[in-house]
């Protein structure tokens, strides 16, 4: 029998060992499963079965290299592989199917975590194994869900939050309560779903089992955010098994999973808010990981797709404007007009990122006509997919290049020209300056932004985002002061580009565009920085037009209660020393005074 | 160098180029009938006679008011009746944004008028209308041509006013003082006061280019300054007029009974105020109200019928004599007394209200906007109270019970602004601001 040859193991690299492999199938290009050991003929052990990755022609081309999921590493010349390895069918066939239960399942273990092996997670392999699963699995009887019997199960939502985790939604009945549930991938990962999940009553299940007599529990209902081993990217085949106090055992299969990332945020953020205000044990365990998880994944699927740039882009721009764009593209027209009477554009890049991947065509139109008529140059980026306000932020500043950033929303006009210069020659003579927000004006010349606060209203648990002097004219003294604030809104916030970084930007965790710039201004204020507000220029901000109203509530909430997990104690020591009716306080710093600014 | 503008008629005696004057108007009166379209093109035909300027005439043509179908492919440019100095410029009506008032296609500007104004470098565009080819205008004229001085002249209050530019409010009735965001978004609740501030903004941005704005009434000014417009920059500049080539005979002696109506039977222009006023008014004057107009069957359904059903009643004292031609007033004139112009909204200046003192008739009008300006109570005609029918029964039965009281108003008149004096008006306006321009280029 063919036995592996070996190079010697070293540190940077994984072990080698001297692995025989006696038979071996693809499960993807790349990727196969394989029996470890010299003899064949033998019934394997559920050990000597692994998944390895294939590397084809190393060794002068004489040579496959296994990497084995166990870390394992091991060469086989090229004929003795060609000779071992065969049709998958067969092998598992002839294999795998004779093991005892046992072992299949240790085998269906290895498997499930052997998804992710090829790095760039494939379909095919999920499929291979999912193949496998249907021969090797225990079958158990099919629930039948029934009044008059006391066992029942139903999955009713599988969601994808990313590649590797679940958000599931079901109920379990059974005699007393103390049954368990477990989820079954696809790729044969098998998720333990009562041990962790949130209960809740469910009046339907109990009003349906009404007949069975006193329950010990009304709780039949569960939600779950479950951390799969590897990638499951199958969306059928998701199977509930159900094993009572009993021995009672039961399975069930799933409805397809829902991934669309925009349906799996709403579902989550639903459940979230079902139950009043959003926080909690389903919150805490469950909402937060799930929502920070899908976040980042929505985040990461948003790359930037394309760059185009409308004209000569200029060379040293001394301030990066970034503007997400969402839906309102009239907006842009509108910006432009006015960013093109201003001088001080010319010395500006601007970078505006389109964060509704639909209209890019549209965009493109019209800023093809836009640049020709008023000449004034920028550059648009399109993202693959939505990124949310922060990821938009992100991609945009990651296509921008000046040392120091203007964030700006789409619905900000300016009131006249200059007003990007005044607002840097301010930044640079202030020490210790972090963000800098300029005054926001409603239509009518009522103040939208004049810095932020924190403030918690009588009987809430949680902080709320406070506008200084909101709705009230322009003209009040009091918010015609220069001073330092809380924080600013990221409606139009300037902030050095390596400041911006080191306090690691917009977080992505929020939902829908809220709290994300009060964070990241606490955040500056940890690295001893100060925020400021500045009177003397004036915008314009067109607030929240680009939402619906009323679709914002949970998504509010559950930003708002996450902000207030994270950065309570922050901000109730921040909040000691401010009082936002008097002009003259300032916050508190607890780190030192690192001098006054001018 | 002197700072004065170099006199007009020097430059055409010492052989220096001709002043280049671009007229644009929204559309061109042989295909539109419209008071400012037939003023724009009757000052390019009086400046056309001065000498050392050189003006043409862009008006703007489209599906909406041409059997035209489309342009031609490639140029949205055709000739004019021969005439090398005017210009068509077809606009897709589709393609105008009514309310930001300006071309969503932005390659009529860029790819277009641009080379259009290249190809005349024009030293004053003098923009008698925007609409149909859009406020873009302005700052492609800035951009393409920073020399050239830019005149606006405004016709009414569409920059202001979203509803048709009437300055009317959609909800009573009642007459709009002053435009704001709120009070726009009141007006029409689908729209946001958002949207209204940036039409606002967007507007005023691009009237920023504007070096000089004209103003045929104070009262039309003195709303676009409340508005927004630095009052140095605005200015009250009457619509010239040329003489009539016949002014109408006196009409018939007796009891001054017949009063004519002139322009668009619409509710704007209170065609239905008139016809309750004559049958409140009864028999007991003698009056008779003679309907000169077009366009009726353009108005709606609604006001058609209601106008009809009025007008059942009042067969032998209310005629309708349909449309006109210009030419044809010294004869529809010779038989009326008065000329009424009872419109419910603030109007401008009303060309009829000068075509009735040329030929010679006293104005009864409304107590309103540029009607309450133009025409003197008690010198040249008489005032009614806006909008109410009473008010313009009895306005009705004074001017036609009396003879005495018709030949005072008469005597009252005075010629209208006459074209000579605005084209002499207009050319040193254009020389300042031409100078202005130079010299604000030269500090730049």
């Amino acid at each position: 029998m063919p036995e592996a040859t070996t190079t010697p193991s070293s540190r940077s690299r994984p072990r080698m060992t001297r692995a025989a492999v006696r038979r071996a199938a693809a499960l993807a290009p790349g990727v196969a499963i394989v029996i470890r050991g010299a003899q064949r003929g033998r019934r394997p052990t559920a050990q000597a079965v692994e998944v390895a990755r294939v590397r084809d022609g190393v060794g002068a081309g004489k040579s496959v290299e296994l990497l084995l999921a166990s870390g394992r590493r091991a060469r086989v010349p090229r004929e003795q592989w060609q000779e071992v390895q065969g049709d998958l069918e067969a092998f598992v066939r002839e294999e795998l199917a004779p093991l005892d239960a046992a072992a299949r399942e240790a085998v269906l273990e290895t498997l499930a975590a052997a998804t992710g092996l090829d790095e760039e997670a494939s379909l095919e392999l999920s499929a291979s194994i999912q193949a496998i699963r249907e021969v090797l699995r225990e079958r158990l009887p099919r629930c039948a869900v029934d009044e008059a019997q006391p066992a029942g199960l139903s999955v009713e939502q599988v969601l994808a939050v990313d590649d590797s985790s679940v958000w599931v939604d079901g109920w379990m009945h059974d005699e007393d309560g103390r049954g368990a549930v477990t989820l079954v991938s696809p790729e044969s990962a098998r998720l333990a779903v009562t041990a962790v999940a949130h209960r809740y009553e469910r009046p339907d299940v109990v009003q349906f089992y009404a007949g069975l007599g006193v329950e010990r529990t009304r709780d039949h209902g569960f939600t779950a955010h479950l951390t799969l081993p590897g990638p499951s990217l199958l969306s059928n085949g998701w199977i509930a098994e159900l094993e009572t106090a009993d021995g009672t055992q039961l399975e069930t299969p799933c409805p397809a999973v829902v991934r669309d990332p925009a349906a799996v945020r709403a579902t989550i953020l639903g459940q979230l808010g079902a139950a009043g205000p959003v926080g909690g044990p389903l919150a805490e365990r469950h909402g937060r990981p799930a929502l920070t998880r899908l976040q980042e994944r929505i985040v990461a699927e948003a790359e930037i797709e394309s760059v185009d740039d409308y004209g000569e882009q200029p060379r040293n721009p001394a301030v990066s404007i970034v503007v997400p764009l969402y839906k309102r593209l009239d907006f842009l027209e509108h910006q432009l007009l006015h960013f093109s009477r201003d001088p001080g554009f010319a010395e500006l890049e601007l970078v505006f990122v389109l964060d509704s991947t639909e209209q890019a065509g549209e965009l493109a139109a019209q800023a093809r006509g836009l640049f020709a008529l008023h000449g004034l140059p920028f550059r648009v980026v399109n993202l693959a997919s939505g990124a949310g306000f922060a990821g938009a932020n992100l991609r945009g500043i990651e296509a921008s290049r000046a040392s120091r950033l203007l964030l700006l929303n789409s619905d900000v006009i300016p009131s006249r020209p200059g007003w990007v210069g005044e607002m840097s020659e301010f930044y640079d003579a202030t020490q210790d300056i972090g963000a800098l927000g300029p005054k926001l004006l409603y239509e009518d010349d009522s103040l939208q932004h004049a810095g932020l606060y924190f403030h918690r209203p009588a009987g809430s648990e949680v902080w709320h985002n406070g506008h200084c002097f909101k709705g009230l004219h322009r003209t009040l003294p009091a918010a015609n002061l220069v001073r330092p604030v809380p924080a600013v809104t990221a409606a139009c916030m300037m902030v050095d580009r390596d400041l911006y970084e080191e306090a690691g930007g917009l977080p992505l965790h929020y939902t829908q565009g809220d709290y994300e710039d009060s964070e990241l201004c606490l955040r500056i204020g940890e690295l001893g920085r100060r925020n400021w507000y500045l009177p003397s220029v004036e915008l314009y901000h067109l607030e929240g037009q680009s939402y619906l109203p009323g679709v914002r509530r949970v998504p509010s909430e559950y930003n708002r209660w996450l902000h207030s997990q994270l950065w309570g104690e922050r901000i109730e020591e921040l909040m000691s020393g401010f009082d936002p009716h008097d002009p003259a306080a300032s916050p508190h710093r607890p780190t030192t005074e690192r001098g006054k600014s001018s | 160098m002197t700072t004065m503008a170099e006199p007009i008629d020097e430059r055409a005696a010492t052989g220096a180029r001709p002043l280049r004057v671009l007229y644009v108007a929204h559309n061109h009166p042989t295909l539109h009938p419209g008071g400012a379209e037939a003023y724009a093109l009757e000052l390019y035909e009086a400046m056309r006679e001065m000498p050392g300027v050189e003006p043409t005439l862009l008006a703007r043509i489209g599906t909406n008011v041409a059997r035209r179908r489309s342009g031609r492919p490639g140029t949205p440019f055709s000739s004019v009746n021969g005439d090398p100095n005017q210009c068509f410029v077809f606009t897709e009506t589709d393609h105008f944004d009514f309310f930001t008032l300006t071309s969503r296609d932005k390659s009529l500007y860029t790819e277009h008028l641009a080379n259009f104004l290249l190809a005349h470098r024009p030293d004053v565009v003098h923009l008698q209308h925007t609409h149909f080819i859009g406020l873009d205008l302005l700052g492609l004229v800035k951009r393409v041509l920073p020399e050239a001085a830019i005149v606006y002249t405004l016709h009414e209050f569409l920059p202001i006013c979203h509803r048709d530019g009437q300055m009317v409010r959609t909800f009573d009735a009642s007459l709009c003082e002053e435009a704001s965001p709120r009070r726009c978004h009141e007006c029409f609740p689908e729209i946001s006061e958002q949207l209204f501030f940036l039409r606002q903004r967007f507007v005023q941005a691009q009237f920023e280019n504007v070096d000089r704005f004209l103003a045929p009434s104070a009262q039309l000014m003195d709303k676009y300054v409340r508005w927004g417009i630095e009052p140095q920059r605005i200015e009250v500049e009457e619509y010239g007029r040329l003489e009539p080539a016949a002014r109408a005979p006196d009409p018939p002696g007796g009891k001054p009974t017949n009063i004519g109506f002139f322009g668009q039977l619409s509710h704007f222009k209170g065609g239905d105020l008139m016809l309750e006023a004559m049958s409140l008014l009864g028999e007991r004057a003698g009056a008779h109200l003679w309907l000169h107009g077009a366009n009726l069957e353009l108005q709606p359904q609604e006001f058609q019928d209601k106008l009809a059903a009025r007008h059942e009643a009042l067969r032998d004292r209310v005629t309708f004599r349909g449309p006109y031609r210009h030419g044809e007033l010294p004869k529809l004139m010779a038989d009326l007394h008065w000329v009424v112009v009872p419109s419910v909204w603030w109007e401008n200046s009303p060309l009829v209200i000068q075509e009735a003192f040329f030929h010679r008739r006293p104005v009864i009008c409304s107590d309103v906007g540029g009607m309450a300006e133009k025409v003197a109570h008690g010198v040249d005609g008489i005032h009614f109270r806006a909008g109410d029918a009473h008010s313009l029964a009895r306005a009705f039965e004074a001017a036609t019970t009396s003879p005495k009281l018709w030949g005072s108003l008469r005597q009252g008149i005075r010629e209208p602004y006459a074209m000579d004096t605005h084209t002499e008006r207009l050319l040193d306006l254009y020389g300042e601001l031409v100078d202005a321009r130079k010299g604000a280029l030269t500090h730049a």
